[in-house]
C-alpha cells in the first residue's frame, strides 16, 4: 500500500571560505555612450554569476542590466578572483564590483558637478542619468557625462576595487572564532509517498523557503533552488558510487542513477525577505545551500509515512523495504 | 561551386548506393536497415535569428531585483555556446591518460616505448617528466601523474598524445606498467585504526582534525531529561556535470603557454600551473569559458599540466577531454561521512547539550577535505542555539576515489544527521517537528558554535514561511 508522509528540514550555510582569505577584484570601464564593461576573473559555471555581477555593476552606475557587458575568466586580462566556489560570487565578487563601479562613478560625479553647478556629493546616478539629489529634473545623461569626462577633460571613467570577507582565526583547541562573514538559512518540506510492499519512495512535492539576503535576480535564485533540490533528491534516494575491492563498479550513467525530470517532484520555491548590510545591495548567496536540506526532509517524510528511520543514504527501495520488514518483525 | 557540391552530395544519397556504403559484407549485419545519412544542405548554413527582440527586463532601471534573463541563455538555446570540447585549433592533437587498476601499489616501472611506435602517436608522458609533480589546494599530496605509488584505482600513471582520440586510446594499452600491490584500506573506520595500512606512509591516515567546544557538554547531558544517540552515514557521490573536464593547451615558441580550461577558478589554477610547470605566472595564460556544470568538481587542476607539457613536446595544441568514466574514477567526489550524534534535551524540547563525532572518508588525496571538515564541523550542530557543544571531526585517507569540494562542503551530510535526529527527538517527546525547531532555532544575535554573533538570521522566518506554504498545520494526520 502506498503511504503518504511529510517531513521538514532546515539548515544554515556560510558564504565564502572558512577563515582563509578569499578575495575578489573587479574593474569597471564606462564607455563614452554610458554603457559599461565589467572585468571579472570569476567563471560562469552555469549559475548565472555573470548576469548577477552585471546587474550589480549596473545598479551602482545607475544603468540597466543590458548596458553592462561582462568580460570574464582570462588571466591575461581580468583581475584576480578566488573563483566560483563556496557560494561566494554574489557576495564577495559582488562587493568588489560595487567598489569598482563606485570608483568609476566618482569620476563621473566629478566631471558632472561643474556641468550641473553642484558639488560631486550632491549627485546620484539613476535611470542612466547623473542627477542632482532631490532635483531629478537637473541632470545630464551618463553618456554625456562619460563622454565629457573622457573626451573633453581627458579622464576616462574607470574604476577598480577588491573585497575580502572579514573573518577571525579559529582557536585550534576550541574552534572559537569568526570563520565566516555571514550565513544563509533555509527550510525545505517534502511530501512523499512510500510503497510499503516495495520500499519505493516517490517525492510528490517539495516546498522550499530560502534566505539569500536580498536577491539580485530572483529568477536565477529560483533556478538555483530548483537545481539544488534535484541534486538533493539524487543524494537522498538514488546516487551512490559502489566499490568492489577498491574499484568503482558503476562509473557510468547506466548504473549510477541520477534523477531526471520524471523523478522530480512538484516544486514550490520562495525567498525569505531579508537584507544583509554587509552584502552587495543586501545580498548574500544562493548556490550550495539549495542542495543541503533536501535529503533530510525526504528522510523525515519517509519516517512520517511508514515509521522507519533511514540512517544511511541513499534510501533505495531495497533499504527502505528491509527497514519496513525489520520493523514488522520486531 | 556550392550548388555543384550539393548536386554531388545529393547524387550520392541514392538508396542503392547507401546500402553499399553502410553495410559492407565484412560487417555482416544486413538484417539491420541501413541508416539514412543526414544530408547537410551545403549551400544553406544553419540559420539562427539575429533580430530577436531585446529583453525588456534587461533594459529596466534599477537593475537589481530584476528577473533579468542571461545573455548566455540565447546562445545555449541556439547551440552557439562554445564549450572547450567544441574548440578546435590548427594541427590540434588529443591526449589520453592511462589509469591505475590497483587501489594501492608501488610502481616498479613504466615502459612507454611500444606505445610511442603506435600509429598517430606523437608523444608520451610520465610523472618523472613533470617539473613539480604534485598539487592540491591545501596539502600538495597528489601527483599530476603518479610515478612512485598509486593510491586509488583511477590515479593517472602515463599520458599519450596522438593525432586522434582513438589512436591515443589505442596506444594506452601498449604502455607497460609493473606494479607491486600494497595492502589497501577502504573503510574510514578501519583506516582510523593504528594498524591499518598507511595510504601516505609513514604519515598517519588521519590527516586533518577539527574540534569545536562550547560550554560543558558532559554536565549538560547529565542535566537533561532525555539523551538521544544515533549514528548516521552517507555515501560517495559524483558531481556529474553535463560537460566533462576538458582543456586545450598550446605552448608557443616564446615559451608562453595558453590553456583553455573548464576550471571554475582560474586565478588559483594559474598558480597551480606555474608551480607544477616551474614557470613564471606571466608565461601562463589560463582562459575559462562557459562551464557546463561545476558543483565543486572543477575547482582544481586535473590534466592541464599534462597537456601543456605534451604541447611543448609536440609543438601542437593538445586537447584532453574526460570520458564519463574518467569523470567518475579520477575526478573528485563527495565525502562519505560517519556521524555520531548524542543530544540531551529537556522535556519541553530545549536542547541542552550536543556531542558530535564526524569521520570523513577523505579518499586517496586531501583535495578540499580540510574545507569540508571545517565547514562540516562548524555546521554540524545545526542552526540551533545550543549552549553546550562538543564537535570532534577527523578526515581519514582511504584507497578510494579522491573526495573533494562538492556543493555544500559537508553540509548536506551533517544536515541529514542533525535534522533526522531532530525529528526522532520531537517524536519521542511528542512535540510537533516545526515547534521543536522553532524552540531551538537561532535568533538575530544568537551566538554560533564558534562564538560568532550572528546577523541577518532568518531561520525562524524560513521555517514559518515554508510551513505556511506547505500547509503544515492543516496537513497534520
Amino acid at each position: 500500500m502506498k503511504k503518504r508522509g511529510r517531513g521538514m528540514a532546515c539548515m544554515w550555510y556560510p558564504i565564502g571560505f572558512t577563515v582563509a582569505a578569499n578575495p575578489s577584484a573587479a574593474t569597471v570601464k564606462v564607455n563614452t555612450d554610458g554603457t559599461a564593461t565589467l572585468l571579472t576573473g570569476t567563471v560562469e559555471t552555469g549559475q548565472g554569476a555573470l548576469t548577477v555581477l552585471g546587474q550589480i555593476a549596473a545598479e551602482a552606475l545607475g544603468i540597466a542590466t543590458d548596458d553592462v557587458h561582462v568580460v570574464s575568466a582570462d588571466t591575461d586580462t581580468t583581475p584576480m578572483d578566488t573563483g566560483a566556489i563556496a557560494s561566494r560570487t554574489t557576495y564577495v565578487t559582488g562587493n568588489a564590483v560595487i567598489k569598482a563601479a563606485e570608483q568609476a562613478r566618482e569620476i563621473l560625479f566629478e566631471a558632472a558637478a561643474p556641468m550641473l553647478n553642484v558639488k560631486p556629493e550632491q549627485l546620484e546616478a539613476r535611470d542612466r542619468k547623473i542627477q542632482v539629489l532631490g532635483f531629478p529634473q537637473q541632470y545630464k545623461t551618463i553618456g554625456e557625462v562619460a563622454h565629457h569626462s573622457e573626451i573633453v577633460i581627458g579622464r576616462p571613467a574607470i574604476g577598480s576595487g577588491s573585497y575580502n570577507p572579514p573573518t577571525v582565526e579559529m582557536d585550534p583547541e576550541t574552534g572559537q572564532g569568526k570563520p565566516f562573514s555571514t550565513y544563509v538559512y533555509a527550510t525545505q518540506i517534502a511530501d512523499v509517498e512510500v510503497d510499503d510492499e516495495t520500499g519505493e519512495v516517490e517525492v510528490l512535492r517539495i516546498v522550499a523557503a530560502h534566505d539569500c539576503g536580498t536577491p539580485i535576480n530572483p529568477m536565477l535564485v529560483e533556478g538555483q533552488i530548483q537545481g539544488g533540490i534535484s541534486m538533493g533528491v539524487g543524494f537522498a534516494l538514488q546516487e551512490e558510487i559502489l566499490f568492489k575491492d577498491g574499484k568503482q563498479v558503476n562509473p557510468n550513467l547506466t548504473n549510477y542513477i541520477m534523477p531526471t525530470s520524471l523523478d522530480m517532484p512538484e516544486l514550490e520555491v520562495e525567498m525569505v525577505d531579508n537584507y544583509d548590510p554587509t552584502g552587495p545591495f543586501g545580498a548574500k548567496g544562493a548556490g550550495e545551500p539549495t542542495a543541503v536540506p533536501t535529503a533530510a526532509a525526504i528522510m523525515n517524510a519517509i519516517y512520517d509515512a511508514v515509521g522507519v528511520r533511514i540512517t544511511s543514504l541513499p534510501a533505495t527501495s531495497e533499504k527502505v523495504l528491509s527497514a519496513i520488514l525489520e520493523q514488522k518483525a520486531a | 561551386m556550392a550548388t555543384k557540391t550539393k548536386e554531388v552530395l545529393e547524387s550520392k544519397v541514392k538508396d542503392s548506393e547507401i546500402e553499399d556504403l553502410t553495410a559492407p559484407d565484412n560487417l555482416k549485419v544486413p538484417a539491420k536497415p541501413a541508416l539514412k545519412p543526414v544530408v547537410v544542405p551545403v549551400d544553406k548554413p544553419v540559420v539562427y535569428p539575429l533580430d530577436l527582440p531585446e529583453s525588456e527586463i534587461r533594459l529596466r532601471t534599477p537593475a537589481v531585483g530584476q528577473r533579468a534573463s542571461r545573455p548566455d541563455g540565447r546562445l545555449h538555446g541556439l547551440g552557439q555556446t562554445q564549450y572547450i570540447d567544441d574548440m578546435t585549433f590548427p594541427h590540434m592533437i588529443f591526449a589520453k591518460i592511462l589509469r591505475s587498476e590497483h587501489a594501492h601499489a608501488k610502481i616498479l616501472s613504466i615502459d612507454t616505448s611500444e606505445a610511442e611506435t603506435m600509429p598517430g602517436v606523437l608523444a608520451t608522458l610520465t610523472g618523472a617528466e613533470i617539473p613539480v609533480n604534485s598539487f592540491g589546494p591545501t596539502l600538495q599530496d597528489q601527483p599530476v601523474l603518479a610515478n612512485e605509488i598509486v593510491r586509488h584505482a583511477g590515479d593517472g600513471v602515463a599520458a599519450v598524445a596522438a593525432l586522434t582520440e582513438q589512436q591515443a586510446s589505442d596506444a594506452l594499452s601498449k604502455i607497460k606498467v609493473k606494479y607491486k600491490p600494497l595492502p589497501a584500506v577502504f573503510d574510514p573506520l578501519e583506516a582510523i585504526k593504528d594498524d591499518a595500512p598507511k595510504v601516505h606512509a609513514p604519515r598517519s591516515n588521519i590527516y586533518a582534525s577539527k574540534t569545536i567546544k562550547k560550554g560543558d557538554v558532559e554536565k549538560a547531558l547529565k542535566k537533561s531529561d532525555q539523551v538521544f544517540h544515533k549514528q548516521f552515514k552517507t555515501q560517495m557521490v559524483e558531481h556529474v556535470p553535463l560537460e566533462p573536464h576538458s582543456s586545450v593547451a598550446m605552448w608557443d615558441a616564446n615559451g608562453r603557454v595558453t590553456i583553455y580550461s573548464s576550471l571554475g577558478r582560474i586565478t588559483l589554477g594559474r598558480d597551480d600551473l606555474a608551480r607544477t610547470l616551474g614557470k613564471p605566472m606571466n608565461k601562463i595564460r589560463l582562459v575559462g569559458t562557459i562551464v557546463g556544470g561545476n558543483f565543486g568538481g572543477k575547482n582544481e587542476i586535473t590534466t592541464e599540466p599534462i597537456l601543456a607539457i605534451l604541447s611543448k613536446k609536440t609543438g601542437r595544441p593538445v586537447k584532453g577531454t574526460f570520458t564519463r568514466g574518467d569523470e567518475f574514477i579520477s575526478s573528485t567526489t563527495r565525502h562519505p561521512f560517519v556521524m555520531d550524534y548524542t543530544t540531551g534535551v529537556k522535556k519541553d524540547g530545549q536542547i541542552l547539550g550536543r556531542k558530535i563525532r564526524l569521520v570523513l572518508d577523505g579518499g586517496s588525496y586531501c583535495s578540499w577535505t580540510s574545507t569540508t571538515l571545517g565547514k562540516g564541523g562548524i555546521l554540524a550542530a545545526g542552526p540551533y542555539d545550543i549552549a553546550n557543544l562538543l564537535v570532534e571531526a577527523h578526515a581519514v585517507y582511504t584507497n578510494k576515489t579522491t573526495t573533494g569540494a562538492m556543493r555544500g562542503f559537508g553540509a548536506p551530510q551533517v544536515c541529514f544527521a542533525y535534522e533526522s535526529h531532530m525529528d526522532d527527538m520531537a517524536h519521542a517527546l511528542g512535540i510537533d517537528p516545526l515547534e521543536m525547531r522553532l524552540r531551538n532555532a537561532f535568533n538575530e544575535g544568537s551566538v554560533s558554535p564558534t562564538g560568532q554573533l550572528l546577523q541577518s538570521v532568518a531561520i525562524k522566518e524560513s521555517l514559518q514561511q515554508a510551513a505556511e506554504r506547505f500547509g503544515w498545520k492543516e496537513s497534520t494526520k
